[in-house]
């Protein structure tokens, strides 16, 4: 079974609201002359525009996607129908943010929030972001990129010689398997490994991993940064194991690297008595 | 899981206990890297010469056994740290395994999670997930052991850690399960609208800690190690009720190279932003 990927295009009605947009649309006020909306602060277009690239438009994208009935049944391996429902839902929420980013002139979306539902009947995706361009009004080549990277981070890969090229994601429904009775009873007072369980759990993650990289290798991208992962339970089908991974991914752009050599600071603020390098994680 | 849809060029060399899936997911793993490290992480890695491989992890669904606890009574539930120890530690082979898989030199960010699930009673998936990495000037940095070392360290404190002439050697551990004791109604009459210290409540938790300190610092012994760094000292219940907790502590061995410092004189700010 083939997944859904880049190649989706954005429905009838998504593409003729782009359209509109494109034709100046909302915007048409501004008298040609767009002001920029964001949801980025004020440090992160600081740092945007240090690299020279400034926001464009607050950008969305969002997508319904069926899961056919029955497939909730408590059965065998994997789900696939709900797996397939929660790709086509994210391609399709990633290719309407990427028209609305065209719309608009950007080369590009930072940022993008991704809000995932999953419903016995539907999978819901909701994606908003920023689109960005270089401030020289440089013509958009090819497809434009979409990130979750915070603006800061994008300046900082910019600064390191690294491209963000696109969201990869990937996501497996996994059902649970049985114990029978007799083997539950068998083990109930010992240390054991559930190796059914185990398997199963690594069934799940590694086919959601596996598309995850696959995806970003059809982006020809070299890695895959800042990479989020998440496990349980569907709510209404408690057998059900989900697994879902998404990161950015990222190419070298053939820049130099700008960074140099960080320096140590020892900030003198009250807040940073308590530092803590863990909460420099993304997240 | 089934057989089908494996590539042919499956490497020969897998460890028994990883699954198949992972095999053919690493084996995939060569021009593309993965990692959950954050853009800044990712960046210090690379000014600390080393580049990410690919996101590993072990995990392992392990069921805890039962052991009786006499109300009245503080005392280690061997059979309960036995549990927690060998759940860990199949996790961690299993990530062990998989960088090795890679040919990494090390591990970095390595995270160590327990999951209950709702399918499994008694049953809790311990997880570790961490980024393989390798030095890019080819240089071995495994440790005295021949094996990639592991490390809890984020990028920045990794970075930090390798200006200073030392290196990450393997996260170490130590575990305790212990049953603390109920008071009696006797005492707990006597110390009624007093101050006073309870010594069985101190007494237990104390002892409870240091042998999991201790455990800790003999697996850094082990790995011939000059010191622990960043170690945490965590307290859970898990589902014991209670009356029953388990103390992790957990940390980065580390050991000196002999090496340079390199680490700059810090520059002090104050930071105008609240």
């Amino acid at each position: 079974m083939s997944f859904p990927g880049d190649d989706l295009q954005p429905s009838e009605s998504i593409r003729e609201k782009v359209a509109h947009m494109a034709a100046g649309g909302y915007l048409a006020h501004t008298g040609g002359r767009r002001g920029a909306t964001s949801d980025l602060s004020i440090d992160e277009t600081l740092v945007l525009h240090s690299v020279g690239w400034e926001p464009v438009e607050l950008v969305c994208g969002a997508s319904s996607f069926s899961i056919p009935a029955g497939v909730w049944l408590w059965n065998q391996g994997e789900i696939t129908s709900a797996s397939y429902a929660y790709a086509g839902a994210l391609a399709r929420a990633v290719a309407s943010l990427q028209g609305e980013c065209r719309a608009v002139g950007g080369h590009g979306i930072v940022g993008v929030h991704l809000e995932v539902a999953v419903e016995r009947h539907l999978v819901n995706a909701v994606m908003v972001g920023s689109a960005v361009a270089p401030a020289d009004g440089s013509r958009p080549s090819g497809q434009p990129f979409a990130s979750d990277l915070s603006g800061r981070d994008f300046a900082l890969l910019h600064q390191g010689g690294w491209d963000p090229i696109g969201l990869a994601y990937g996501a497996a429904f996994v059902n649970a398997p049985r114990r029978s009775i007799s083997v539950a009873m068998r083990q109930s007072s010992q240390n054991v490994e559930l190796t059914n369980y185990t398997e199963a759990l690594y069934a799940a993650r590694e086919s959601a991993m596996e598309r995850m990289q696959s995806m970003a290798e059809r982006l020809s991208g070299q890695g895959v940064v800042g990479v989020r992962v998440s496990e349980g339970t569907v709510g209404f089908a408690r057998h059900a194991i989900r697994f879902a991974a998404w990161g950015t991914v990222i190419r070298r752009s053939g820049r130099p690297d700008r960074l140099g050599e960080p320096s140590m600071v020892v900030s003198l603020g009250d807040e940073s008595t308590a530092f803590d390098a863990a909460s420099l994680r993304g997240g | 899981m089934s057989d089908t849809n494996l590539p042919a060029d499956l490497p020969s060399n897998l460890p028994a206990d990883l699954p198949r899936d992972a095999g053919k997911r690493l084996a995939e793993l060569k021009n593309l890297f993965t990692s959950d490290l954050s853009v800044n992480e990712f960046l210090l890695i690379k000014q600390a010469g080393f580049h990410p491989l690919g996101l590993v992890m072990g995990s392992s669904i392990y069921h805890t056994g039962i052991q009786t606890r006499k109300w009245s009574k503080s005392q280690e539930l061997t059979k309960l740290t036995e549990a927690m120890y060998n759940a860990r530690e199949l996790a961690m082979t299993r990530m062990e395994e998989e960088a090795e898989q890679l040919d990494a030199d090390g591990i970095v960010g390595v995270r160590l999670d327990v999951n209950y699930y709702e399918w499994g009673n008694d049953a809790a998936e311990f997880i570790a997930v961490g980024t393989a990495v390798k030095a890019e000037n080819g240089v071995s940095h495994r440790n005295k052991h021949g094996k990639p070392f592991t490390s809890d360290l984020s990028g920045q404190d990794f970075w930090t850690l390798m200006q200073t002439g030392y290196v990450p050697q393997g996260l170490v551990m130590g575990t305790c399960v212990y049953h603390i004791a109920h008071r009696g109604l006797v005492q707990t009459l006597g110390s009624v609208g007093q101050n006073v210290e309870l010594p069985n409540f101190t007494q237990a938790l104390y002892e409870a800690r240091e042998l999991a300190m201790t455990r800790m610092q003999e697996e850094a012994e082990r790995l011939g190690s000059t010191g622990i760094v960043g170690v945490r000292l965590e307290e859970k219940s898990h589902q014991w009720g209670s009356h029953t907790i388990e103390f992790l502590s957990i940390g980065t061995a580390v050991g000196d190279t002999g090496g340079a410092v390199t680490l700059p004189q810090p520059i002090t700010v104050i930071s105008l932003d609240n």
